[in-house]
């Protein structure tokens, strides 16, 4: 277990420390994972040129699950972060000592969000394509994003100010006229709950469901129960897309350019396959034989285009939602806590509990947790859901 | 029985700009310092997204139109994922769903007359690095300069019938491509290489045999070579049985003269193709693409034939200027600034072209200034620099290109002289040193002053009207 | 799955599984096989699929050269090198 993969000592009040998924020139970046374990990079994340530019302070790099695709941060080389027994990532623990104003995380596919609820953080996960991807370590490109987490809304909103908006470096980033969207964004006045995104959340979600929306109520949003068949699909399509891309994304990890060498091998597909083998975890190794056979031959159109295609069903499904609600009110995972005993009785945990971060995954949506509950919001709405996501602080304080 | 090869070739041609397809590295791979043209991004280093050089895009657009295809207004990229050294992130972006290019159409013509091969399609991808083996015995030496450099396939369909063929339609997708100006097609250069797939059926036959491919043949000859030995090889197992054939990848050895199944893995050809998410589609609007037609040059044909009907060149002249772009340029500038379109034929053909010829050098490395030449071919027919100095200015002009003949005529003294009291005294001392010649001039043998005319030009240096010194010598001794 | 098939997805990603892993690999395909049913379900024949979320183009950049970092630094954590080029054991071709 370990909490900061670099530290920096600083006495900066404007400290922001970055998930071990952002690339650093004076910090090694290893991405959770025994096969970048020293690596070095020789550029900096744009995020974290954006926040040095405008005074802030990186206090260290966060360790992360290997490669941050997993349920909450348990696969990293390093091992699982406990906290009282819980499950819980590094960076979670970093803001609840005080030790930042906030946190930058890869929303992968849902870790961060699922962190958030269960410690009762502010997370946010911006429109795809507001924020550069420019110095990330890529897993998931098409869905993930940069998120930020902290205690509070305000300081969430404070640093995705500072880190959004248009970069030529990154040929997924929005165009500034897009990106300046988020500032207009009109306030959230109905929410709806898709019911069967409630399925499989225990008690205790619920209750923080039904205190968020108790919330809302109180502060004059319509709260509507409605339902729809196709959202809660978007995790076995996620599931496809990411681990596909994966798979492509990690086949560069190889023990020729740099990282991770294995000592014993006689010819070129020995030194592949004993390092890759030696270097990466199980659940990654998993993902990366799945996302491969996604894309077979065989498999192709009938998994991976099929997946594609859910997308668009899923993304006019929000839509078609949007046309009457603001915004979603979904819990972000099933349970206010895992125990290391979840994921002994199941690896693959993470595979079924992102039926909850899937939707806002797949369809690049802005979402944002908070009181232990998370809210998916029409593109470009995240300051308005922050606003919502304070209105609703001040309510339980 | 009778059997008839069906071939279709796929084509890697490197296109000519200046930096990599995804990244700003310089993409000039030849002769460079191993890995110095190598960034982050062509190293296979995470955290660098592609963004698309919009000239590959110009260049795959401009190579569609001349290959007569349709051009896909949205072209998307994908990745195609492989394990090899020379791969540094172990895919390749290319385009297998939506490529620039499709349908086009291809003429050559060989011993047997004209014929139309089809293009299946044209797809923008990103080439693989070097490796290099003979450093050390146990080692592999990797080299990323020419990672991410781009390349364009030309994918045709298997409308080929013969080595001939082959040939002309290599030698034809060089000439399009060249005049575009989209890449060399250097296959000594690794510029373009060629895969050849191969079939041989009983003629009239409708259905294709099993199918074996030749990856990465460099050469036109070795081509021509590997396609004769193969048709050899599938008729044999057809005819005698000699051999089961499969459908296999096989190395051509051109010094052994025989082709060889390659060690395949079993995983071999499963690329596992997907869209890239990092490249947003390249949507070609009408602005874009009448900016590339509008600038596509003459065909070879069109030209030739401008030359013979509107400029009155001769068809050997025409065919001549027509081998290059390079030399239609020049010629076209140099008549523009001579306005002779036969001198500029001329100096073309006999001078620049000779030039080019002795000096080892192709046709498309021409790098003179036409308009300088143009100059220059008027200094020489209006008397003002003679023939023979004419040609030491271009001579020179070859080796700078910034040169102004009428200037560099100056300033090395070869401007003709007008002064007729310097080639009187010149004719006056000639004549006194050689009475032989003169004695022998005027007892009838008229021939016999061309060895004084000869060694009083010399003298001049050449800067004297023939004309008027041929007068003055004859005046001189006549009225001796 | 068949074993046939997950050796060769091994050999295609460079991976080599414990026996306990294989046994493990072979449930969560199987898990995911199961799904994949909920998404056969829908109908997609008139759905474009969707590979970018947000409908936006590619912004072509210019053809211009830009050098960024010395062959040195690129190689400083390289496991190999030699004269300049990385190292791999002896590729036969």
């Amino acid at each position: 277990m370990k909490i900061y993969t670099s530290k920096v000592d600083t006495d900066s009040a404007r400290v922001v420390v970055a998930d071990d998924m952002f690339l650093t020139k004076d910090m090694p970046t290893a991405a959770g994972s025994k096969m970048l374990d020293g690596y070095m990079s020789l550029f900096d994340a744009e995020v974290l040129t954006r926040l040095s530019d405008k005074g802030y302070v990186l206090g260290g790099k966060a360790d992360v699950g290997e490669f941050a695709f997993d349920l909450i941060g348990e696969t990293s080389y390093n091992g699982a972060v406990i906290s009282d027994g819980k499950l819980t990532t590094a960076s979670a623990e970093i803001l609840k000592a005080g030790e930042a104003m906030a946190t930058l995380n890869m929303d992968v596919n849902g870790s961060t969000r699922r962190a958030a609820a269960q410690n009762g953080l502010v997370s946010i996960k911006p429109t795809y394509g507001t924020v550069s991807r420019y110095g990330t370590v890529p897993v998931a490109c098409s869905g993930e994003t940069v998120s930020v987490t902290s205690t509070t809304a305000d300081s969430c909103r404070e640093i995705l100010d500072a880190i959004a908006g248009h970069d030529d470096k990154d040929g997924t980033s929005l165009p500034t006229a897009s990106c300046e969207k988020v500032k207009s964004a009109p306030a959230i006045r109905r929410v709806a709950i898709l019911t069967s995104m409630t399925k499989g959340a225990d008690a205790d979600v619920l209750a923080k469901l039904d205190s968020v929306k108790a919330a809302l109520t109180a502060n004059g949003v319509e709260v509507c129960e409605i339902d729809n068949e196709v959202i809660p699909t978007a995790r076995v399509a996620w599931n496809i897309l990411m681990s596909a891309e994966l798979c492509n994304n990690v086949s560069r990890y190889d023990g020729v350019k740099y990282g991770y060498r294995a000592q014993s091998f006689s010819n070129i597909d020995e030194l592949y396959t004993n390092s890759r083998t030696e270097a990466f975890g199980e659940l990654l190794k998993s993902t990366i034989l799945f996302g491969s056979e996604t894309l077979s031959t065989d498999n192709y159109m009938k998994v991976y285009d099929k997946a594609l295609r859910i997308r668009r069903v899923i993304v006019e499904a929000f839509a078609k939602i949007f046309e009457s609600f603001d915004a979603i009110l979904m819990p972000a995972c099933s349970a206010l806590a895992y125990t290391e005993a979840d994921i002994k009785e199941n690896k693959y945990l993470v595979f079924e509990e992102n039926f909850y971060t899937a939707p806002a995954s797949i369809t690049g949506l802005p979402a944002v947790v908070f009181g232990g509950a998370q809210m998916v919001g029409r593109s470009f709405s995240e300051m308005a859901l922050l606003d919502l996501a304070k209105t609703c602080e001040k309510e339980g304080k | 029985m009778r059997y008839e090869t069906v071939i279709g070739l796929e084509v890697h041609v490197e296109l000519a700009t200046k930096s990599k397809i995804f990244c700003s590295c310089s993409a000039h791979s030849f002769g460079a310092e191993p890995n110095d043209h190598v960034c982050p991004a062509c190293c296979g280093m995470p955290g660098m997204l592609p963004v698309v050089n919009r000239r590959v895009v110009d260049y795959g657009m401009k190579a569609g139109l001349m290959l007569n295809c349709h051009i896909n207004r949205t072209t998307t990229f994908d990745k195609k994922s492989y394990y090899y050294p020379d791969l540094p992130a172990a895919y390749q972006t290319t385009q297998w769903f939506a490529p620039v290019a499709v349908n086009g159409l291809v003429e050559i013509e060989t011993s047997k007359g004209k014929k139309n091969v089809r293009i299946k399609q044209i797809h923008m991808e990103e080439d693989a690095g070097k490796l290099v083996h003979d450093i050390r015995e146990d080692t592999t030496h990797v080299d990323f300069n020419r990672t991410s450099v781009p390349l364009i396939e030309i994918v045709s369909q298997p409308d080929l019938s013969s080595a001939e063929e082959v040939e002309a339609y290599l030698e034809r997708l060089k000439m399009l491509l060249r005049y575009a100006k989209v890449a060399e097609c250097e296959m000594a250069h690794g510029t373009m290489r060629c895969d050849v797939n191969l079939s041989v059926r009983p003629e009239g036959s409708d259905k294709l045999g099993v199918r074996t491919e030749m990856k990465n043949m460099n050469s036109v000859e070795a081509i021509k070579r590997a396609i004769e030995y193969e048709t050899a090889r599938h008729i044999d197992a057809l005819e005698n049985g000699t051999e089961v054939l499969v459908q296999e990848t096989r190395r051509w050895d051109d010094i052994k003269g025989k082709s060889f199944a390659m060690r395949t893995k079993e995983t071999a050809g499963d690329y596992r193709y997907f869209p890239d998410p990092n490249v947003m589609p390249v949507v070609i609007d009408d602005e874009w693409f009448e900016s590339i037609s509008a600038t596509l040059p003459e065909f070879p044909e069109v030209k030739k034939a401008r030359y013979t009907e509107e400029l009155g060149l001769g068809e050997y002249d025409a065919d001549q200027l027509t081998k290059s772009i390079a030399l239609c340029e020049c010629f076209e500038t140099a008549y523009e600034a001579c306005g002779s379109a036969k001198d500029a034929a001329n100096w073309m053909i006999s001078e620049v072209m000779s030039i080019l010829n002795a000096r080892k050098m192709t046709y498309d490395m021409l790098d003179i200034n036409g308009r300088a030449l143009g100059e220059l071919i008027v200094l020489v027919s209006s008397g003002k620099v003679g023939r023979a100095n004419g040609k030491k200015i271009l001579a020179a002009m070859f080796d700078d290109n910034t040169i102004l003949p009428e200037k560099y005529a100056e300033a090395n003294g070869f401007i003709v002289s007008n002064d007729t009291g310097l080639i009187e005294k010149t004719v006056k001392a000639a004549i006194e040193a050689d009475p032989k010649a003169v004695s022998d001039y005027k007892s009838g043998k008229e021939k016999a002053i061309m060895s004084i005319f000869g060694k009083c030009m010399k003298e001049l240096r050449g800067n004297c009207d023939p004309q008027v010194l041929r007068k003055i010598l004859i005046d001189t001794i006549n009225n001796m | 799955m068949e074993r046939d098939t997950l050796r060769r997805l091994e050999m295609l990603n460079q991976l080599s599984l414990t026996d306990a892993q294989k046994e493990d690999v072979i449930a969560f395909f199987a898990a995911r096989d199961a799904e994949l049913k909920t998404l056969e379900a829908i109908d997609t024949s008139d759905t474009e699929r969707m590979v970018h979320v947000m409908p936006i183009m590619t912004v072509v950049r210019d053809d211009v050269i830009i050098k960024t970092f010395s062959r040195e630094a690129l190689q400083q954590g390289a496991p190999e090198t030699d004269e300049g080029y990385w190292c791999v054991p002896r590729v036969v071709e």
